[in-house]
């Protein structure tokens, strides 16, 4: 019993040890990937697959996101006669969080998956093997554009996610709600800083770099089989998801911190 | 057979005292061998002795557990990815299950190691090196489709074009000729001596095809359980006293074999009957 369970430590630290030679090599394989023209047409493709088709699956939750928090939150505030300050609310939760933690968790779902398939085939047909064998390292020939991509779009992607957002919310409190429309749009002015649209961007980088690093590594080290991909793809989507809320409770925290040494008050209303 | 003395400069690529182990089982026990140069060598065995295992040994794709690998007298087995990338490039390996690309068509299978090692300036060039590669094995015309769409021998036999594709000094077959029908496997063959003639190339095989092995061997080495207990010329092999030797080549099966396929068979026997699918 004691020494299962000491073998399941040894085995896990084993495991994250090996996973952080993965992101270790892959961040080097990158630097040296962005500065070499030959391999700019495999970063093209992979951000055409990545990010450009993700493009309106992370529209749409967008939208639904600012639309739901716009019939959750209009009667609370309502009640107490604010319910112009409603673009507030929605704005800021939807660019500080939900914009890009949701934008994240579809990529993972969309993207994280299809990654680890794709590599864990290419794994279990020996494709990845015959890139080794041909003098190619195909940490830098398959992850590196891969990772690349997810990078530079997340932010890209969450943009989107936000813009949606604020209309679904927008159109919703004054169509629907009949909010006068200047307010809804002076208030939301007033409070949401750039600051808080700047953060949640900024986090998408790692959100992306997460998704990424995660999807390659567990399609790398897929066991045989279609069971064998199949799990991994299962592991891949829960260790995204897990490691985006993770991040970003760390970035609410430290950038909360940040905040405050620099603007120490700050009300919603 | 087993030589407890075999030097890095015995041939062009030497195993040395290859140990692997996968998990609790032994794949490979203390094998030595010496490639030699210009010569074809092949290997021979029952499924799951080891025989893939080995040749990926050769070319660093799986590092031993113990023993060494010498590339022209120098030890590979321990390099870094990097240095080996470049040695790589002299070696061209054909996978038992091709392994070809299939996100990519047959012709960018194929100007993949090229792509990779070298400027292309000339793509006219590149299209006629392509056909000529293919036409090497049979499969010019296909240039365009993806591998999803070929049957299995014929992806097999551009993973062979693509294997060649840089011109490698050494190449290693991983049973180039299995599911490939007579003609098409003399064919491989041919191919295989030609450019041995005329370029000189060190070639690897593995193969159960007796035929094809007497017709291209300069010596055939047979793997049993991860040890090799034959090694010799194809007239060797064909008069070797060993009685699991004699077993493999004839493809006869042994005593202890039947003996257990009786036993299975017995009670089985009747256990479906015609009248059981009415
Ligand atoms: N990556 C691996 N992990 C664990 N075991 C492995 C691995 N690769 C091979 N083996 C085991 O090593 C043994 C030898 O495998 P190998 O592929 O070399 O057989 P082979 O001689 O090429 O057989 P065949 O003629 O059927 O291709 C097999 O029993 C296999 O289960
Ligand atoms: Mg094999």
């Amino acid at each position: 019993m004691i020494l299962a369970f000491f073998n399941k430590w040894t085995q896990g630290i084993n495991n994250l040890g090996r996973f952080s030679r993965f992101i270790f090599a892959a961040s080097k394989c990158m630097i040296a990937t962005s500065f070499q023209p030959k391999t700019y047409p495999l970063i093209w493709t992979q951000m055409n697959t990545i990010g450009v088709k993700s493009v309106p699956v992370v529209m749409a939750t967008g939208a639904f996101v600012g639309m739901i928090l716009a019939v959750q939150a209009y009667g609370q505030l309502a009640a107490m006669g604010l319910e112009e300050r409603l673009g507030v609310l929605i704005n800021i939760a939807v660019v500080k969080e939900l914009g890009p933690v949701l934008a994240a968790v579809m990529l993972a779902g969309r993207v994280g998956g299809a990654l680890t398939a794709e590599l864990g085939t290419m794994n279990v047909t020996e494709q990845i093997a015959a890139v080794e064998s041909m003098g190619t390292d195909p940490v830098k020939y398959l992850v590196a554009p891969r990772v690349l991509s997810c990078l530079l779009l997340t932010p890209a992607l969450i943009v989107y996610a936000d813009l949606l957002g604020i209309l679904g919310g927008y159109f919703v409190s004054v169509i629907q709600f009949k909010i006068n429309s200047g307010a809804y749009w002076d208030f939301s002015a007033m409070h949401v800083e750039f600051w808080d649209i700047g953060t949640g961007i900024f986090k998408g980088v790692f959100f992306g770099g997460a998704i990424a690093m995660i999807s390659c590594y567990k399609g790398f080290t897929c066991r045989e089989g279609a069971q064998g991909v199949g799990e991994a793809c299962t592991e891949a989507f829960v260790g995204c998801f897990i490691s985006i809320l993770a991040l970003n409770y760390v970035f609410a925290v430290t950038l909360d911190a940040i905040y405050k040494t620099f603007w120490p008050l700050r009300s919603l209303i | 057979m087993i030589r407890p003395d075999i030097h890095p400069h015995d041939g062009i690529l030497v195993a040395k005292n290859l140990v692997k182990v996968f998990g609790k089982r032994t794949v490979l026990d203390n094998v030595s061998l010496a490639i030699e140069e210009g010569k074809t060598t092949v290997i021979i065995g029952t499924s799951g002795c080891g025989k893939t295992v080995f040749m990926k040994h050769l070319i660093v794709l799986e590092r031993p557990t113990e023993g060494q690998v010498f590339f022209r007298c120098n030890r590979i087995d321990d390099l870094r990815p990097r240095q080996l990338a470049g040695i790589r490039t002299q070696f061209g390996f054909c996978f038992q299950m091709g392994a070809l690309f299939d996100s990519l068509t047959v012709f960018e299978n194929i100007i993949f190691p090229i792509q990779q090692h070298r400027k292309i300036t000339d793509y006219k060039a590149l299209d006629e090196l392509v056909k000529h590669k293919l036409a090497l094995v049979g499969m010019d015309g296909y240039q365009n489709q993806y591998p999803a769409s070929l049957s299995g021998g014929q992806k097999k036999r551009v993973s062979l074009a693509r294997a060649i594709a840089l011109d490698p000094t050494v190449i290693f077959y991983d049973e180039p000729t299995t599911g490939l029908d007579p003609v098409t496997s003399d064919v491989i063959n041919e191919l295989i001596l030609k450019l041995k003639q005329e370029l000189k190339v060190t070639s690897i095989v593995v193969t159960h095809d007796m035929k094809s092995a007497y017709k291209i061997a300069d010596r055939i080495v047979m793997f049993y359980h991860g040890k090799i207990i034959a090694d010799g010329n194809a007239d060797h092999i064909r008069n070797h006293p060993n009685d699991l030797v004699q077993q493999f080549i004839e493809g006869r099966v042994s005593e202890a074999d039947l003996a257990a396929l009786k036993l299975g068979g017995t009670k089985y026997q009747t256990q479906f009957l015609p009248e059981d699918f009415k």
